[in-house]
């Protein structure tokens, strides 16, 4: 036997946020089947994302160790990334408590989704072995169909988990077929035998097969162009908190488990540069550009997060050469941090507007976010402060995060690279600060309050994220120290 | 026929496999029936299994550096039928949801999205 | 000798049964012949001397899998009109036999120098067979001991599956 009871411990952020899957699921049992005794289930839920934030943040000092004979690894990187899950699951319950209470959907089911796919992400940035990978990505990724799908107000949100699954199961059977090539050259799923065969260079093509299988199979998941087909139906069609967090968590942990496969398993030749500096100049170009038309606020928030894999793909391009690759993995962390916090605040703001829009039963259009500084001045000065964080304007938490990957860019000898960033993201000042002018400046056709409701547990998140934002971007010191130390663990 | 398989006996089964791998990802991207979608993504699952099966049974490297040998590549296989066990339940779910909607599950049909 | 003819027999059930549920127009063709191909696969893992492997392909896959597809198209009753037609010009589908034959060569060429131009490679399943290679023994072993966080990780994707289908199933929320 090598089981290690002490290796659960390595795992505890999962643990404890599939734990509390389990207590929801469990409660909804014993309860009546009326609204007001569903209230408690977001706040247990936001407990448990809490715990598993606190888990992951305590076992940050840790030295690095394999778990489960070498499957998975407690490191600080995969520390750092279960925190920014956690802390996104955390926001996007508050954010949903209100959401889902003035449309009268609250189930415990919800939230047991949310905290399984949650822990799904945990799991993935620790694993290093290619079938846990596989397994943990379909453990997030089931739970993200089906919250995608949760809400059957018309038909779309079941179309657009339906177009999710079949990209996303698509995807998942060429990452498959990458790890049985990889399996083929090393006669192991695990990430370090691979890098033993990449090493000895043995079974050169079937390497490279299983690189370039392995890589579509998360472009997917990452959202990089020409595998982003999906994004802005499944952003526009799922339910606004869902669709943050998905937005957040599920691109932190795809991005996590790429830089694993890649630098662990590919790391040391560096070949696969390439292939990520062109899907990233690709990424950033179509991204930003298909943003501009868009009229709708949550479609233009999916192409812009496109184009934020575009700049999160620069990162990963930078630890592809033999220039320190902490400082690039650092300023990874850092910008899925700042993203997260940023695209969680601005589709909680969608989220007020969205369940406005369904009252009037007016179409999303940029023209029904007119006026809203006049009755709303708390909400517009969010979203304006979360517009011009995803546009990378100081001082927020965008602007140090792009600040960062283009650095490390630059020290990885990618200067064109981060050149075209830096043009492609003054092109993208454009529609963000659209909506900002909308926010302040077109004054309202005719006058129609959002509904009150249980605005404030929205507005609590709002404001958290906002003080994340800021704080990120005006002391970014104790944040960058932390994803330095997170990514301490590819330091050389 | 019999000696030339005999001498490439592995390139037999991954060549299948890699048909199988084909014809199950040109199922997806041609045909615009949700069920059919979803079973030639049952196809592109097995020709992996069959990858992972015939690398178990043919391998390139003298000793698989796990623990349990080339037996790992058996035990993928056990996983990869699980997991396509829960995505199809998953998966005909939301077809039943999206049916419930607009009964019909062509996936032309569904135009609420814009492409 | 039994071998070669068993595996190319097998191999054109494989394909056949595979290239019916790609090119027939009434999904429930497809899920029968999808049925007949895992079978065929079944044999195909015999031969490969996964013997596990090959009950679970025939128990879940074309047990478990296969009956719910056709449980659910039985369930959506699709009528004639709303199978919609089947746009296979002559065209497309000789496209899917070029694209077929680009992909067997692609992988013939590949894998050809992979493995030993002359004599046949190393086989497992000979090296093994004392220790029963892919018999229920030698991969419970695996499974058991040195597979043990991806087995129990299955187990919570179960749950979530079982959660997720019957959110997604339920009529109204």
């Amino acid at each position: 036997m090598n089981f290690n009871p002490g290796d659960l411990y390595g795992v505890l952020p999962a643990l404890l946020l599939a734990a509390g899957a389990l207590v929801l699921l469990t409660s909804e049992v014993f309860l009546r089947p009326v609204e007001p005794d569903r209230r408690y289930q977001a706040w247990v839920a936001a407990a448990f994302a809490f715990a598993g934030l606190w888990a992951s943040l305590a076992q940050l000092g840790d030295p690095a160790q394999p778990l489960f004979a070498g499957a998975a690894v407690s490191d600080g990187f995969a520390h750092i990334v279960a925190a920014v899950v956690c802390a996104a699951l955390f926001l996007s319950c508050i954010v949903a408590f209100s959401y889902l209470e003035s449309l009268r959907a609250t189930r415990g089911e919800f939230y047991a989704l949310a905290l399984f796919s949650a822990s799904g992400m945990c799991l993935l940035a620790q694993a290093t072995d290619l079938v846990v990978i596989f397994i943990s990505l379909e453990v997030m990724s089931l739970a993200v169909y089906a919250l995608c799908a949760y809400l059957r107000r018309g038909k779309r949100p079941a179309e657009a988990a339906f177009k999710y699954f079949i990209l996303g199961s698509f995807a998942s059977a060429i990452f498959l077929y990458g790890a049985a090539f990889a399996f083929g050259a090393s006669g192991s799923t695990r990430l370090a035998d691979l890098a033993a065969t990449v090493r000895s260079g043995s079974a050169t093509t079937l390497v490279y097969a299983s690189a370039a299988l392995l890589a579509a199979g998360f472009a997917f998941k990452v959202a990089a162009v020409p595998f982003h087909m999906w994004v802005p139906d499944v952003y526009d069609g799922a339910p606004a908190p869902v669709t943050g967090f998905m937005a957040a968590g599920v691109k932190a942990a795809a991005f996590a488990t790429l830089v694993r496969i890649l630098v662990s398993g590919y790391g040391e030749g560096g070949r696969w540069r390439g292939l990520i500096v062109a899907l990233a100049y690709l990424t950033m170009l179509v991204g930003n550009l298909l943003a501009v038309p868009q009229r709708s606020v949550k479609r233009m928030l999916a192409y812009s997060s496109i184009a934020h894999a575009g700049y999160l793909l620069v990162a990963v391009a930078a630890m592809g050469t033999s220039a320190p690759r902490a400082d690039a993995a650092g300023a990874l962390l850092f910008y899925l941090a700042s993203y997260g916090a940023t695209v969680i605040g601005a589709f909680a703001v969608v989220a007020i507007i969205e369940r406005k829009l369904a009252l009037s039963g007016l179409g999303d259009d940029l023209s029904s976010w007119a006026g809203l500084s006049e009755k709303h001045p708390a909400l517009a000065a969010a979203m304006s402060l979360f517009m011009i964080s995803l546009a990378g304007v100081p001082p927020t938490a965008g602007f140090m995060a792009k600040l960062t990957v283009f650095r490390s860019a630059i020290e990885a000898d990618l200067v064109p690279l981060a050149i075209f960033g830096v043009i492609t993201s003054v092109a993208g000042l454009y529609y963000y600060l659209r909506v900002v002018v909308y926010v302040y400046m077109v004054p309202e056709a005719k006058a129609d309050a959002v509904q009150g409701g249980r605005l404030l547990s929205a507005g609590l998140a709002i404001a958290g994220c906002a003080l994340i934002v800021l704080w990120m971007g005006v002391l970014p010191g104790s944040f960058a120290a932390l994803a330095q130390s997170g990514a301490a663990v590819f330091g050389r | 026929m019999v000696d030339f398989f005999h001498a490439h006996q592995a390139q037999h089964y991954l060549v299948l496999a890699a048909l199988l791998f084909a014809l199950g990802a040109a199922g997806v991207v041609l045909r615009r029936n949700a069920i059919i979608v979803l079973m030639s993504i049952e196809l592109m699952l097995n020709a992996v299994n069959l990858t992972f099966l015939a690398f178990a049974r043919f391998p390139l490297v003298a000793n698989s550096p796990m623990q349990g040998g080339f037996s790992q590549g058996h035990a993928a296989v056990f996983f990869v039928i699980a997991t396509a066990a829960a995505e199809a339940a998953v998966g005909l779910a939301i077809i039943i949801a999206v049916f419930r909607s607009r009964t019909s599950v062509n996936v032309d049909e569904f135009d609420s999205l814009k492409l | 000798m039994a071998e070669a003819v068993l595996f190319y027999l097998f191999a054109a059930g494989v394909l056949a049964g595979g290239s019916q549920v790609v090119l027939r127009r009434n999904p429930i063709y497809g899920a029968v012949s999808l049925v007949g191909c895992f079978f065929f696969l079944a044999g195909i893992y015999v031969l490969l001397s996964a013997h596990l492997i090959a009950i679970l392909q025939v128990l879940v896959y074309a047990g478990a899998v296969m009956v719910l597809f056709v449980f659910v198209i039985m369930l959506l009753n699709l009528k004639e009109e709303e199978l919609g037609e089947l746009r296979f010009t002559f065209w497309k589908v000789v496209g899917l036999v070029a694209v077929l034959a680009t992909a067997a060569v692609i992988a013939w060429r590949a894998l050809g120098p992979a493995y030993p131009s002359t004599g046949p490679a190393r086989d497992n399943a000979i090296l093994l067979a004392a220790e029963g290679f892919g018999g229920v023994k030698a991969v419970g072993r695996t499974l058991y001991l040195a597979a043990v966080l991806p087995f129990e990780l299955t187990s919570l994707l179960l749950l979530v599956a079982i959660v997720a289908a019957v959110v997604v199933a339920k009529g109204k929320i």
